[in-house]
């Protein structure tokens, strides 16, 4: 769960990728790792006990602070895609204050993508997560490939009314995008849950800014930080 | 459910990240690299490595001074507690005794999670002791302490920080990997904790359904012996009445009449066989079958058994054989080893086409045992379905317009009777060529009842069947 310490004016964020096996999900951190400043994050973190296949996940840690002096510490996880990874997606998936869904956008890859979406609902559960209110943005992954869908996860979204951004990660485009968007519903979730704005007085541009002034915006369709929007 | 706190959800100190005598050694070779001491603390304070170099005599000289000494302690304390800039430069604290130290804190994740303190070192600029040092007491000799002093390294203030960059590096990366470690680690056995939890889980549920199932079997079974018994005593009456029809105790019959009431006779005795199958079988699944054992010529059962066959054999145009052979009396219940041999016989004409034979063989074994066979030239039994045919309902062919009738339940009761005494059931057969069924029994019967027996029950069972097949008495 999100935590604002008040005292230190701490905010820690978590943030999961979640999706089918291969559907992109450590491509996105790989390029949010070139596109965010060095100075505000640290090392990609790559989990893989290669035998027995237990575990297998990645991390990146993002902390900058506000310019209000708030400090905010947003950790980004992918769950592992493989069937048999279940244990270790439940457990990256306790306490987390938004998911990325990352899909593939083809056609052949339905079923296999709302097996997913279901799986991850059914996990959210098991850490009392309620996918009603839980942030969540779909990532339609792979759009430069043949055989799309068009009918923008309609299956997926009857549980849960997450925004969809499209993106083909392997080139890094929107991979920001989605990410903002992420943050943005995140920041909305905590201004109704815990007052961030009208409490704690940190608006949501200030916010966004905040990560945003860090990450190379360019070639996405994010206004530059700081600019109106 | 909710999950346990996973390591990912805690913070770590500084401690946990790094092997601490390992590192103590890095700090140490480092140290003496550079002839400068280092500390390390963690975030809440607790000194982690603490390495010591040229200082020694120096300080230890100002210890022995009252003043000295709450001074060298306040100076350890604001190296160790005071605020410092998170940030890549170092904060220089100043000494009393004129030294330095440098202090960088330990960033990890955007955290500070511990502090490296270096120094004591002398500034390179220092010409002479401060008076800050000088003053502590009266007898305090600059003489002595400068010569002390020259065991210290002096080093420029950019040097220090060059150094101690160098060293914070250093620390980042051994804390990354150590971090990265600890997380394969813990994480490997929470997910393995995670799984056997579900495994528990699902288990749990298994046996339970398993429960639900076994009980539900237990009140068919019930359901079963029950029915079977009403559906006998009209049965016996049909029958009984029929027979007595047959007999002219109702007056004379035409022809026609007489062939109908044989025809519901036949039909009755065989629906009568069938329901006495179910209420065995049942019983037998309720334990409440009793062996009652006599000395039993087995000679006697097998023509006994093969008599009772013979009407349906001929019909069908087989030829149905036995061969005698010096037997030892068996000790058994005749009753159920009749009924297992009659069992066998029909099983064996049933599935033997016309022409065809079926012969019953009995003989000695070694070990005080005897064996009894019931071979056919029928169709025989596909190896696939072999190891079930003794199971309860079982049918090699279970589809709907299956040829052969009967209801499974005829070689499941073979074999728990055989068992009861202590024996065993095998079968053999080839398909197209014929099936031999064996029954081995211990010369002493060995075993008890079928499952925990109560005899009374079977007793009370039994009578009331006895009563009710007398349609005499039922008229009279």
């Amino acid at each position: 769960m999100v935590t604002f310490n008040n005292e230190t004016r701490e905010l820690a964020v978590k943030v999961v990728y979640y999706g089918p096996a291969l559907s992109g999900k450590t491509t996105n951190l790989q390029a949010l790792f070139q596109k965010i400043e060095a100075k505000v994050r640290g090392r990609l973190m790559t989990i893989d006990t290669k035998d027995d296949r237990t575990l297998f996940f990645d991390m990146m840690p993002v902390f900058f602070k506000t310019a209000a002096g708030v400090k905010v510490k947003l950790k980004l996880y992918t769950v592992p895609g493989q069937v048999m990874h279940e244990s270790t997606r439940r457990i990256v998936l306790q306490g987390t204050d938004a998911v990325a869904f990352v899909a593939d956008a083809r056609r052949s890859e339905a079923g296999p993508t709302l097996a997913y979406w279901n799986n991850m609902l059914r996990n959210l559960e098991a850490n009392g997560l309620d996918p009603r209110t839980l942030p969540i943005v779909i990532q339609k992954n792979k759009m430069d490939l043949p055989d799309l869908r068009d009918d923008d996860f309609a299956d997926l979204r009857q549980s849960a009314n997450a925004p969809v951004v499209p993106a083909v990660a392997v080139r890094g485009e929107g991979v920001v995008e989605t990410l903002h968007a992420l943050l943005q519903l995140t920041y909305r979730e905590m201004e109704q849950r815990i007052g961030l704005g009208s409490r704690w007085r940190i608006g949501e541009r200030e916010f966004l800014d905040a990560v945003f002034t860090h990450v190379d915006v360019k070639g996405t369709r994010l206004p530059v930080a700081g600019g109106a929007s | 459910m909710t999950l346990p706190a996973s390591i990912l959800q805690q913070p770590m100190p500084l401690g946990d990240l790094l092997d601490l005598k390992s590192f103590g050694e890095v700090c140490q070779s480092f140290a003496e690299l550079y002839r400068i001491g280092i500390k390390i603390f963690d975030a809440a304070g607790n000194k982690l490595v603490d390495v010591k170099v040229g200082n020694a005599d120096f300080c230890g000289y100002i210890w022995q001074k009252p003043d000295g000494r709450s001074q060298c302690i306040a100076t350890v304390q604001r190296v160790k507690g005071e605020p410092v800039a998170e940030e890549a430069t170092p904060t220089i604290f100043d000494c009393f005794s004129g030294c330095r130290y440098a202090v960088q804190p330990v960033l990890y994740e955007g955290d500070v999670i511990g502090r490296v303190v270096f120094g004591p070192f002398v500034p390179d600029d220092l010409v002479a002791l401060p008076s800050s040092l000088t003053s502590i007491s009266a007898d305090f000799d600059d003489r002595l302490a400068a010569g002390y002093m020259q065991n210290i390294r002096r080093v420029p203030r950019a040097t220090a920080e060059k150094v101690l960059k160098h060293f914070a590096e250093i620390i980042d990366v051994l804390v990354f990997s150590g971090h990265k470690n600890l997380l394969t680690a813990r994480l490997h056995i929470e997910a393995v904790q995670e799984s056997y939890r579900e495994l528990q889980d699902k288990n749990l549920q298994l046996q339970e359904t398993y429960h639900a199932l076994k009980e539900l079997d237990r009140l068919k079974s019930n359901f079963l012996a029950t029915m079977s018994h009403e559906l006998r005593t009209p049965l016996t009456s049909v029958i009984g009445y029929s027979e007595m029809m047959l007999e002219g105790l109702g007056g004379p019959l035409t022809a026609e009449q007489r062939e109908y009431l044989q025809i519901i006779m036949e039909k009755g005795e065989s629906l009568l066989q069938l329901i006495t199958s179910i209420l065995d079988i049942s019983k037998i699944e309720a334990g409440r079958v009793k062996l009652v054992l006599a000395e039993v010529d087995v000679a006697t059962v097998m023509r006994d058994a093969v008599s009772t066959v013979m009407p349906l054999a001929r019909k069908k145009g087989l030829r149905l054989t036995w061969q005698p052979a010096p037997l030892p009396r068996v000790q058994a219940d005749r009753e159920k080893l009749r009924q297992c041999l009659i069992n066998l016989v029909n099983n064996a004409v049933k599935f033997t086409p016309p022409g065809g034979a079926v012969t019953v063989e009995a003989r000695a074994l070694p070990g005080e045992r005897v064996a009894l066979a019931v071979a056919d030239t029928g169709i025989g039994i596909p190896t696939s379905h072999l190891p079930r045919v003794f199971d309860v309902f079982y049918q090699v062919d279970g589809s709907s317009t299956r040829e052969f009738g009967g209801a499974g339940l005829g070689l499941a009761i073979v074999k728990s009777y055989v068992e009861a005494h202590g024996g065993e059931v095998a079968v053999e057969s080839s398909e197209g060529q014929g099936t031999t069924f064996t029954l081995v029994l211990p010369v002493t019967a060995r075993g008890t009842a079928v499952g925990p027996a109560q005899q009374a029950v079977a007793a009370g069972v039994a009578s009331g069947a006895a009563a009710s097949t007398s349609p005499a008495a039922a008229a009279g």
